[in-house]
């Protein structure tokens, strides 16, 4: 997982090719790439031009498409560029609310780590407001930016086999939501009933890039 | 046209996956090689995406009514009611004959194409099964009955199969990170022979060939991955998106495989030699 230190200068943004049916917009600033994949998928929808996935990294957007939609994809992606100051300020829809019972089994050993009660975790991890940075691991899975620095903690040195879903967690500088049972190494702090993936639902995922969020004690 | 499932081994339902959702963190999935799937279908008069099974071996499948099926892919020792069967031939399994797919005589994955194509739940526009990230529109297991849809076209047979070539030059292009971790680091790998690592499955195709010393030091943001992106791991591994790869990565890619070639690389058995050809540009 990378920190804010390991990389170094902020690089230029650019556009580059990803194979024969994918493109790449990288180096985007922090936040950046939810509102670039919307203004791709606007670009592409008002010119007819079909995209297949657009995909959102930590600083990257890729899209997959025909090989020879390559070039005018690529067009498209230095056109969202060059627009991309009006976008990244868009207000999106009003943050998620997820209600969590802190009762995860590494609250306390979070609080011991981080020098503070188990009290001050809660309402730093509550008072924070977070956005998805992008999603990946597994399907629904939200990476979630924002967490304060007093709370970022290397993984578990040993993952877990079986996390149950529904825990909230934190892990280096993100915390996330297991949207369903899996393997994981982040640290829990407590467990939601928000159900955040449905296979029968459009879209499946309740969090999508974008997608802001605030976590509330459940009463 | 009804098969019953006697014995599953390791199959899954497959057609060419799923579009419009990977920035949910959902793979393409579909066959791990879409050329043999695509060929399954086309010798059957299928559309060309129809739902086909996808096995390493040990399937054996009744019919409980006459059912038109061909084998693509990876050769196997096939064999109706104990008769060999021949690859990219479709025939007409009878009513209460059995299909036996023990094991394979090259390749990893066989398709069994099915005239009409397997009907069935589909999951987020797909009937693939993902097997990284679970979802199962059709769980297969002994005793299950499958139910192709209705024929369309007129089955015809290959004069002379089709089978997995050998993974010598695949063709690659250049990956986003290739100045990243160095170009002549990059030319120098893809001048080299690789050798498959590790158990066949639908993730990834890992490759062990020489130490590259790469100069990359930075820990790269997470990124994301398209299925044949080759990302080089700190441990000098060559790491080849499949189908049902992960949907964001964090190892530098230094190299995308063309999708055919993709094709080819699935069907790698553990050992199988991998030499590159970079595509012109």
């Amino acid at each position: 997982m990378p920190t804010e230190e390991s990389v170094r200068e902020p690089r230029q943004p650019r556009v580059v090719e990803y194979g024969p049916l994918a493109s790449m917009l990288d180096h985007l600033p922090a936040g950046a790439a939810p509102h670039a994949r919307e203004a791709l998928l606007r670009a592409c929808s008002t010119t007819g031009i079909r995209v297949d996935d657009v995909i959102v990294g930590a600083r990257s957007v890729v899209a997959t498409h025909d090989p020879g939609l390559g070039p005018v994809i690529r067009d498209i992606m230095h056109d969202v560029l060059r627009h991309s100051g009006s976008d990244y300020t868009s207000e999106s829809a009003p943050a998620v609310e997820i209600a969590v019972r802190y009762d995860g089994i590494d609250l306390d050993d979070v609080a011991r780590r981080c020098d503070m009660t188990t009290d001050s975790v809660i309402e730093l991890h509550t008072k924070t407001e977070f956005v998805v940075e992008f999603c990946g691991f597994s399907p629904g899975f939200a990476y979630l930016a924002g967490l304060p620095s007093a709370l970022v903690l290397p993984r578990r040195a040993t993952p877990r086999t079986r996390v149950p879903a529904g825990s909230v967690a934190i892990a280096a500088q993100y915390s996330a939501v297991y949207p369903r049972e899996s393997p994981g190494g982040w640290h829990l702090l407590g467990t939601t009933d928000h159900l955040l993936w449905d296979e029968h639902r459009r879209p499946p995922a309740t969090l999508q890039p974008g997608t802001r969020i605030r976590f509330v004690v459940a009463s | 046209m009804t098969l019953i499932v006697e014995q599953v081994g390791f199959t899954t339902v497959q057609d060419l996956g799923r579009v419009g959702w990977a920035h949910l963190g959902v793979s393409p999935s579909g066959a791990a090689d879409r050329t043999s799937l695509q060929l399954a279908n086309r010798l059957l008069g299928n559309w060309s995406a129809a739902a086909t099974l996808e096995t390493t071996g040990g399937l054996a499948l009744l019919a409980a009514a006459d059912t038109g099926v061909v084998l693509t892919g990876a050769e196997c020792n096939a064999s109706l009611d104990d008769k060999a069967v021949a690859h990219c031939q479709p025939f007409v399994m009878p009513a209460g004959s059995l299909l036996r797919i023990p094991t394979m005589r090259n390749g990893v994955w066989t398709y069994i194409g099915i005239a009409g194509g397997i009907e069935g739940p589909e999951r987020l526009g797909s009937r693939s099964h993902d097997t990284m990230g679970n979802i199962v529109p059709l769980s297969l297991h002994a005793g299950i009955t499958l139910h192709p849809g209705p024929t369309r076209g007129t089955a015809l047979g290959l004069d002379t199969p089709i089978v997995p070539s050998d993974t010598e030059r695949l063709t690659v292009d250049v990956g986003p990170h290739m100045n990243l971790v160095g170009n002549h680091v990059c030319v120098r790998a893809f001048r080299r022979t690789w050798s498959v690592s590790g158990e066949p499955n639908r993730v990834a195709v890992r490759l062990t060939g020489p130490s590259l010393h790469p100069r990359h030091s930075e820990e790269l943001h997470s990124f994301p991955l398209v299925r044949g992106a080759i990302q080089l791991t700190p441990a000098d591994e060559l790491v080849v998106m499949l189908a049902d790869h992960p949907t964001t990565g964090g190892y530098p890619v230094v190299g995308v495989v063309s999708p055919r070639d993709v094709d080819r690389l699935a069907q790698a058995r553990t050992g199988s030699r991998v030499t590159w050809k970079l595509a012109v540009t």
